[in-house]
């Protein structure tokens, strides 16, 4: 379970968290969504480690530590290897550095996504690129995959294809926190959904309990909270 | 350990386009100005003879003959010496600053390895002053090679003496600086060089850690390094105390471990713990 | 499966296997695709496969016994049952349309009776 106590971050005088708590559960996927941009990948940010926070954030009950990294992995909204290296080289080097680098998982989406592996990073179509960061991403036996926007900005296909790993035994029964706008492509495929706005949790429901108490939608919880 | 030895090879193999044109350019710039520059001194020296119908022997003893130092002060000889100085200075911030700021945010990868930041940050240093060795050692295997290609292309007679390796890099301020003759020197030339790259690490983490306010403490830290490291040298000015020179050097060398060290922990402090991606 | 994101996935795909039995494309006894593979198929969160399975061991119209995939009941009973259910199930919301209008009942039946056989010659002649 990834546990996020209170956490509160500022850039300069300017809020961004102010207080979020919520938990996401190892072996559901768990939806956060903001209408307006900030605070999602500041909270990403801030479970992985990669920029500082008040409050207290536990994986699995400990702190992070850079042992963590082989257990929780962040898929950013950016490629994160260097241009000019090719597919094959960026798994080369994940491999070489991650003790949980699982090669024939990473086959096996390289498959899935129809990469090559000796396409250039620098050459990728943007769908091409988020697929990859997903392909190096979800290659780690990990526990927890962490996701910024990983369909913003790309075609309808690769969208399709990117939702369709949600359901694939490609996840397997890590836990996913997963930011988005667009809800539409996989709000069938959510478990949990944290709403946030001005850096604070204003609703946190599970979806298929939701649908089954109330009959409605994610999309019609985000018009009540939002336009409230 | 494995993988900061594998991160010092990417450091190392992400610069090695650009540093192997260095090398090339060394090797280029200063075999032709031996050839070039040797000309056209045994040019002039025959236009003088010509003009003042000197004989060989009254243009020696009036004008003297050449020698390597003379090659060694041209720009050609000393031009990519400088032009590698400025671009390893120059990679001190790129290296950081690319893994932000390049069109791919490599940082995002690099600080997410499960590896210590330490590790890191001790990586991209180790990268820079192999890097830097790396050009020394090749000035010295040229240097001979050159001081042969020179011989050979000047007659017997012009030719002042015959210098070794060690005298032509003893005559030259900067070859004396990067090529030191003594241990003394070295870990003068060398401990200054890593204290000032740990510094401005640590100033580049400051920044990267706290933005605009960042840029200021950086600098601050700077000041404050670079003063404490020349305290002893501050007493001396001021006339309070008087230091005989190897005790001198034993202050310096403490206080540049003291200030290296400080600015080592520091900056992988701050990459660890207040670093923003 | 189309899926309706206003009422439980779990129960559109236990009404997606009814629809199925009641066709006679699932038969008594034929073994089901495990959760991960239905999940991938459907195209739906394994969790919700999960549970849908659950609901359906529950209602008995599936059986599991350890360490084998599990699979469609034999009993007859449960099966006739859902094809009588799902038949309930459609023409209450038929029902539930057509009421408003208030059409007697005789017309309303010619019209469904018309409207039915022309609808299974167009699925014929296709």
């Amino acid at each position: 379970m990834i546990e996020v106590k209170k956490v509160s971050k500022k850039y300069g005088r300017k809020k961004i968290l102010d207080g979020v708590s919520f938990t996401a559960n190892k072996g559901e996927v768990t939806c956060l969504i903001g209408i307006n941009g900030v605070g999602k990948t500041t909270t990403l940010k801030a479970i992985m480690g990669l920029t500082p926070y008040k409050g207290e954030i536990l994986i699995n009950g400990q702190t992070m530590t850079k042992d963590s990294y082989e257990k929780i992995t962040f898929i950013p909204d950016a490629p994160t290897m260097l241009p000019q290296m090719t597919v094959k080289q960026a798994m080369v080097f994940m491999k070489d550095f991650y003790h949980s680098w699982n090669q024939e998982r990473a086959l096996q989406l390289l498959e899935f996504f129809k990469l090559k592996e000796e396409s250039r990073i620098s050459e990728l179509s943007k769908g091409n690129t988020a697929k990859l960061n997903l392909m190096l991403g979800l290659s780690l036996d990990v526990d927890y995959v962490l996701m910024d926007e990983p369909f913003s900005g790309i075609d309808i296909f690769s969208r399709e294809q990117i939702a369709n790993v949600f359901a694939s035994h490609l996840i397997e029964d890590r836990g996913v926190i997963i930011t988005t706008h667009e809800i539409g492509d996989i709000e069938h495929l959510i478990d949990k959904v944290i709403l946030l706005d001005n850096g604070t949790v204003l609703k946190e429901f599970n979806t298929e309990e939701m649908r089954e108490e109330e009959g409605k939608s994610v999309v019609d919880v985000m018009r009540e909270v939002y336009q409230a | 350990m494995m993988r900061y030895l594998k991160l010092v090879n990417f450091e190392i193999n992400r610069f090695s386009k650009i540093y192997l044109t260095l090398l090339l350019i060394t090797l280029l710039s200063q075999f032709a100005g031996v050839l070039i520059v040797t000309k056209s001194l045994l040019n002039d020296a025959k236009e003088i003879m010509l003009e003042e119908k000197l004989s060989e022997v009254a243009y020696l003893s009036e004008y003297g003959g050449i020698d390597f130092t003379h090659i060694a002060n041209t720009l050609w000889f000393l031009g990519p010496i400088a032009l590698s100085a400025v671009a390893l200075i120059f990679y001190i911030f790129l290296i950081w600053y690319r893994d932000w700021f390049g069109k791919n945010t490599f940082i995002y990868r690099l600080l997410m390895l499960p590896t210590s930041r330490l590790s890191i940050y001790l990586s991209k240093a180790t990268a820079i002053f192999l890097m830097v060795l790396g050009l020394i050692a090749w000035q010295m295997i040229l240097l001979p090679l050159e001081n042969a290609l020179f011989h050979s292309s000047v007659p017997e007679a012009f030719l002042n003496m015959e210098m070794s390796t060690s005298s032509i890099a003893a005559a030259n301020g900067i070859l004396m600086l990067i090529i030191p003759s003594t241990f003394t020197q070295f870990l003068l030339s060398y401990g200054i060089g890593l204290m000032v790259m740990s510094i401005l690490f640590t100033a580049i983490m400051f920044e990267r850690s706290f933005r605009m306010k960042g840029i200021l403490l950086g600098l601050l830290y700077g000041g404050v390094a670079a003063a404490l490291f020349l305290t002893p040298v501050f007493i001396m000015a001021s006339e309070i105390f008087h230091f005989y020179s190897n005790e001198l050097f034993g202050l310096l060398l403490t206080l540049g471990i003291i200030v290296t060290g400080l600015s080592i922990w520091l900056g992988s402090w701050l990459l660890k713990n207040r670093v923003t991606v | 499966m189309n899926v309706n994101t206003r009422e439980p996935v779990y129960l559109q795909v236990v009404r997606h296997f009814k629809e199925q039995i009641a066709i006679g494309t699932l038969v008594a006894g034929q073994e089901i695709p495990s959760r991960r593979e239905l999940a991938a198929t459907l195209n739906i969160n394994p969790n919700t496969a999960q549970k849908a399975y659950k609901e359906m061991e529950e209602q008995g119209l599936i059986h599991t016994e350890r360490n084998f995939p599990s699979q469609i009941t034999t009993n007859e009973t449960v099966l006739q049952a859902v094809r009588q259910e799902l038949i309930l199930e459609a023409v209450e919301s038929f029902v539930d349309a057509i009421r408003p209008i208030n059409v007697p009942v005789d017309e309303l039946l010619r019209v469904v009776k018309q409207k039915y056989s022309e609808e299974i010659r167009e699925e014929e002649g296709k």
